[in-house]
């Protein structure tokens, strides 16, 4: 991660904004603010931020309409900031391009571990070639995942269920994508296949006794590897 | 009101009866028996040629009133009483002349095309007015019944508008809003039907088929039974009740099912706008509650994360002074409260306004715990958590979010009630599509006098811990409802409360399960 990357902070509420400005700035990021819609599109066209903490009751337009119309020209990871903390809400916000969502009021630990996890998914943990968390390693060139370094055997469709939650690490995966990008834009529908394979991912990948899953269910959203605070 | 049909007129649409074909063909004998004593007495005066036209004119004059049956047989009887009475040789159907016989044969044939054409002219008549009746009355039924204010009063008229042309006795049974046939008639019916005839009115309604008398079905009862059929579904039966002894014709039977059509059209043209009504009136008020809810849940949180923002930060500030730290604690664990009080609140006002609208998906029981016990874990972190699982369990249909928070508010309500340390166990099981969670602490125990009332809103135990706002167990019970399901509480032995939620769910077994994997 850079050390200088630029946060732009849109939401409508000075506090917020100032209170995130001295948060983001401990954790050294240049921090640009907003206070509605209109303004934070142009701000994000004009000065190019590395990440974006978009809030979605902005007063001038919906937090979801800045977010379809940010994405049909630029692809800067957004992390969601609302009080709206039904999974309609989110389903909603992920679907219209939102990286990920953390629901008012927030942990500031949680908001910038998600702030990293969606800013390592731009900067291109796809290219690497084995991943780690925890007691979880996996080789994508060899497709060989190992628990505690000992090797498990996946089927195809556990294995690219794990890696395209590994590939978006820390960072929740709807169910929908799950189910299109494993078995196609047909299944969008059959979550109860979801279930099933992952819970014989969990089976095969989890430690019994752990501490902590590795596995999150972000109950009525989707799933999320959850990066284990050592790997950080 | 204005009524283009004459009330005291049923429609003459009967086909003849028996009796009636009879009484025809015995006046068509009288009448050319009249006009031959006629013909007796001035043939003296006019000659046996004249006379023939006599006959003829008597044939034209049937034609009007009669049927062509009776019609040919006065025209061919009148030509061979001429023939036998009058033309020379006389009492003798020989005719002696050949201009004679010429006579006959051509008054034979103009009387045979004119009592066909005079009849045909008859008949041609009568359909036109038929037509012109069923027109009408179908334009009294849309006028009466379909453009009335109110439903009701629609169909009283349609009914004694039934009543009054076919000369019947009508009744209707109306569609449920579950789509199952009412169990009594309509109000506006003037004869309910008896147990018998309300078998043939069922059978009729979800066959989509007439039944009862006039029908291949049930011809024995003493109703006739049309579905009212609507657009797309059959939205009732009208019963026709005809006297004992009378009929229905074809033709009539057809306009009676023209009838129930239109009937079961405006039934369903109503029923449609009703729907259309209630959902926009649902709508407008799920709008309003929304914005409400959202507005006031913003204005809560926004200065919950303004605190709990700048709290986190200061922690990561302050040098590490312990006494500091520690007081930042305290008011995280103040914030959390504060957030859980907020939450429970919000929560409580979409239970009584009926904004929970349950979204069903397949879950993992187990999964639905964890998460349950994460939401909880501030508070219950202090004791020892116990999770008693069937690892066959199926999955589960129900809504993840709901019952989580369901079961992390019978947590920290065990945990509050309980010494730290202690054990609280939850066990779930699947049996007879029933999903059965059940929660139990080592407390004191719930005061038995107040078992019945710890799921009342706001309700507080006389011995309820400090802190709490009666909300918790009241959220369990109104999500518990949402689900379908419910929630008990019992004391168990030797101490300790158990709280038991039950949800219907539909299951997807273990070893289908596999078989997906």
């Amino acid at each position: 991660m850079s050390e200088a990357a630029t946060a732009l902070v849109i939401d409508d509420e000075p506090q917020i904004r100032k209170l995130l400005r001295v948060l983001l700035e401990q954790e050294h990021y240049r921090t640009l603010e907003s206070d509605s819609g209109r303004q934070g599109l142009s701000d994000v066209a004009l000065r190019r931020p590395d990440v974006i903490l978009l809030d979605l009751g902005l007063p001038d337009m919906d937090g979801l309409t800045v977010l379809e119309r940010l994405r049909q020209w630029s692809h800067v990871p957004v992390l969601v900031l609302s009080v709206r903390d039904g999974p309609e809400d989110k389903v909603a916000a992920l679907d219209a391009g939102a990286d990920d969502y953390v629901t008012k009021p927030f942990e500031a630990t949680e908001l910038l571990a998600r702030l990293r996890a969606i800013q390592r998914r731009v900067s291109g943990a796809a290219e690497n070639a084995s991943f780690e968390a925890g007691h979880l390693t996996i080789d994508f060139g060899s497709h060989c995942v190992k628990v505690q370094g000992r090797e498990v055997k996946l089927t195809a469709t556990e294995y690219a269920l794990l890696k395209i939650l590994a590939l978006h690490a820390g960072k929740v995966v709807t169910q929908k994508q799950l189910l299109r990008e494993v078995w196609g834009p047909n299944a969008e529908e059959q979550s109860q296949y979801l279930r099933v394979y992952m819970m014989h991912l969990r089976k095969k990948i989890e430690i019994p006794e752990g501490p902590d899953r590795l596995l999150k269910t972000e109950s009525g959203i989707g799933y999320r590897l959850v990066i284990p605070p050592s790997n950080l | 009101m204005h009524s283009v049909i004459k009330k005291d007129h049923t429609l003459q649409l009967r086909a003849l009866s028996r009796a009636t074909t009879v009484r025809e063909y015995v006046l068509a004998i009288g009448v050319t028996g009249l006009v031959t004593i006629i013909c007796a007495i001035i043939e003296p005066l006019t000659g046996y040629l004249s006379i023939a036209l006599l006959y003829l004119l008597s044939v034209v004059a049937v034609g009007i009133k009669l049927r062509r049956g009776p019609v040919l047989l006065v025209a061919a009887s009148s030509a061979l009483v001429w023939n036998f009475f009058f033309i020379p040789t006389r009492f003798s159907f020989h005719i002696a002349r050949i201009d004679d016989l010429m006579m006959f044969a051509m008054f034979f044939i103009v009387a045979i095309a004119m009592g066909h054409l005079t009849s045909q002219l008859r008949l041609n008549e009568l359909a036109e007015r038929n037509r012109q009746q069923r027109t009408a009355a179908l334009y009294e039924l849309v006028h009466q019944a379909g453009l009335a204010h109110d439903l009701d009063n629609g169909l009283r008229a349609a009914i004694s508008l039934t009543e009054t042309l076919f000369g019947v006795r009508a009744s209707l049974v109306l569609r449920l809003p579950d789509h199952s046939l009412a169990a009594e008639t309509h109000p506006a019916s003037s004869y309910s039907l008896d147990e018998k005839e309300y078998t043939v009115a069922a059978w009729a309604f979800s066959h989509r088929m007439p039944a009862g008398r006039f029908t291949d079905t049930f011809s024995d009862s003493q109703a006739l039974h049309l579905p009212l059929e609507g657009g797309t579904a059959v939205m009732g039966i009208l019963s026709i009740h005809p006297a004992p002894q009378t009929t229905i014709g074809l033709a009539e039977k057809e306009l009676l099912q023209t009838f129930a059509v239109l009937i079961g059209t405006i039934l369903e043209k109503d029923e449609l706008l009703q729907g259309v009504k209630r959902a926009e009136i649902i709508e407008s008020s799920e709008r309003l509650e929304r914005a409400l809810l959202q507005s006031v849940s913003h204005e809560l949180k926004t200065p919950l994360s303004v605190v709990g923002t700048g709290v986190d930060a200061l922690t990561k500030m302050v040098v590490p002074n312990e006494r500091s730290q520690a007081t930042l604690r305290e008011i995280q664990q103040g914030l959390r409260r504060l957030h859980r009080v907020i939450n429970n609140l919000l929560n409580m006002t979409r239970i009584e306004s009926g904004a929970v609208h349950p979204q069903l998906d397949w879950c993992e029981v187990g999964e639905i715990i964890a998460a349950a016990k994460d939401l909880a874990a501030d508070v219950v972190g202090s004791h020892r958590v116990e999770v008693d699982l069937d690892r066959s369990l199926p999955m589960v249909r129900i809504d993840q979010p709901l019952l989580e928070q369901c079961l992390s508010n019978l947590l920290l309500n065990a945990a509050s009630n309980s010494a730290i340390g202690s054990e609280i166990k939850i066990n779930a099981r699947v049996a007879d599509d029933r999903l059965v969670i059940s929660v139990r602490d080592e407390g004191k125990g719930v005061a038995e006098s107040e078992l019945p009332h710890i799921f009342e809103t706001f309700y507080r135990g006389a011995e309820a811990r400090p802190g709490g706002t009666g909300l918790g167990l009241a959220i369990v019970d109104g999500f518990t409802r949402a689900l379908g399901g419910s929630v008990t509480a019992a004391n168990k032995r030797p101490h300790g409360a158990e709280f038991v939620i039950t949800i219907p769910v539909e299951t997807l077994r273990a070893d289908v399960m596999e078989k997906l994997a």
